[in-house]
């Protein structure tokens, strides 16, 4: 009798675990590109424990600032793979594209970067006209107009640059978190 | 017969909940852990999760333990001691230079003060502020790498 219980714990125990494996397929690794094939095949190879973590090793995005612009970096290496910034076009749209929603964090991004920096740089201009205005010591009405328009016009630009930054680390989150699926 | 049955039964309901209980810890941890930087006029704020979870804020002279934050990872945390080790004085060291320079600004208004004082402060003024923002730009880059580490030992 008491074999039987065991056999039957036995049985139970392997179905589930079958059961088990064929929703572990469900959540098999996402399509990979062979290289020079151009196709893309479905891998139906469970991911051990690691893989998620070396995954994240070499394909994980981050940016770090320097001066004005931003160095988008890949890896635990630290490979700078590309520079936003005033004025600097690289597409993340395309570096995120394996993931929708990090797509429209991207293009978001993108959007309030170039306003800011549009923007930004026009309020910095102004506002330098305003001053040299002022320092000329001419009597001209403009040049606190000049100033006052300048200043807000900057602080209207780093608003938006600030707000595209925010897109930006949002992007990369989504897009490091659909690499760990 | 009846034992049979009950003991797969038993067998099967064990195996089942430990693999809903592995999956949903599987499927939850980045999504509801993972941090990320987002920046606001005067503040950068650390939020956890998809729901957006604001941690803390770092603000001008203001800011959160990031070390005890992320002391889950160790690399993370060694990130998290240099961002702490640039960004006080980083901060600092770039109010002082706005003041010098505000100072440049105010000496350069009176006309019986000898211009080299004027120039010295300006020179300063802008030195200070050089050296804080690269310490505080460092220091932000390390928060950067803390946060990175910090997820990435979530996922493993």
């Amino acid at each position: 009798m008491k074999s039987r219980i065991f056999q039957a714990l036995v049985i139970g125990a392997s179905v589930i675990g079958a059961t088990a494996g064929a929703q572990t397929i469900g959540h098999a690794a996402p399509p990979v590109a062979t290289p020079g094939s151009g196709t893309t095949i479905v891998s139906g190879r469970t991911a051990a424990p690691g893989d998620s973590s070396r995954s994240y090793d070499a394909q994980a995005l981050r940016f770090e600032t320097h001066w004005g612009s931003a160095d988008i970096i890949r890896g635990a290496d630290g490979r700078v793979i590309g520079t936003v910034g005033w004025f600097r076009d690289f597409d993340v749209e395309k570096l995120v594209a394996s993931s929708p929603q990090a797509v429209t964090e991207a293009r978001a991004f993108k959007t309030n970067n170039f306003r800011g920096s549009v923007v930004g740089g026009l309020g910095a201009l102004t506002l330098v006209v305003g001053a040299v205005v002022t320092a000329n010591s001419s009597n001209n009405a403009a040049s606190p107009i000049l100033i006052i328009a300048g200043g807000g016009a900057m602080v209207w630009g780093a608003q938006h640059l600030n707000a595209g930054y925010s897109k930006l680390s949002r992007a990369f989150w989504l897009y490091n978190r659909d690499l760990t699926r | 017969m009846a034992r049979f049955i009950l003991s797969a039964c038993v067998a099967a309901q064990i195996a089942l909940s430990g693999v809903s209980m592995l999956t949903a810890q599987e499927g939850t941890t980045y999504d509801d852990n993972a941090l990320r930087l987002e920046g606001h006029i005067g503040d950068v704020r650390i939020v956890r999760g998809a729901q957006g979870t604001v941690l803390g804020k770092i603000g001008v002279f203001r800011g959160i333990d990031v070390a005890k934050l992320v002391s889950p990872s160790e690399k993370a945390t060694i990130e998290a001691k240099n961002f702490a080790h640039d960004y006080g004085p980083g901060t600092w060291l770039t109010s002082l230079g706005i003041a010098t320079l505000g100072a440049a600004i105010g000496v350069s208004r009176i006309h019986d003060v000898n211009s080299s004082i004027t120039t010295g402060l300006m020179l300063a003024g802008t030195g200070l502020i050089a050296y804080g923002g690269g310490r505080l730009q460092n220091a932000y880059n390390a928060l950067s790498r803390s946060v990175w580490w910090y997820n990435r030992d979530l996922t493993r």
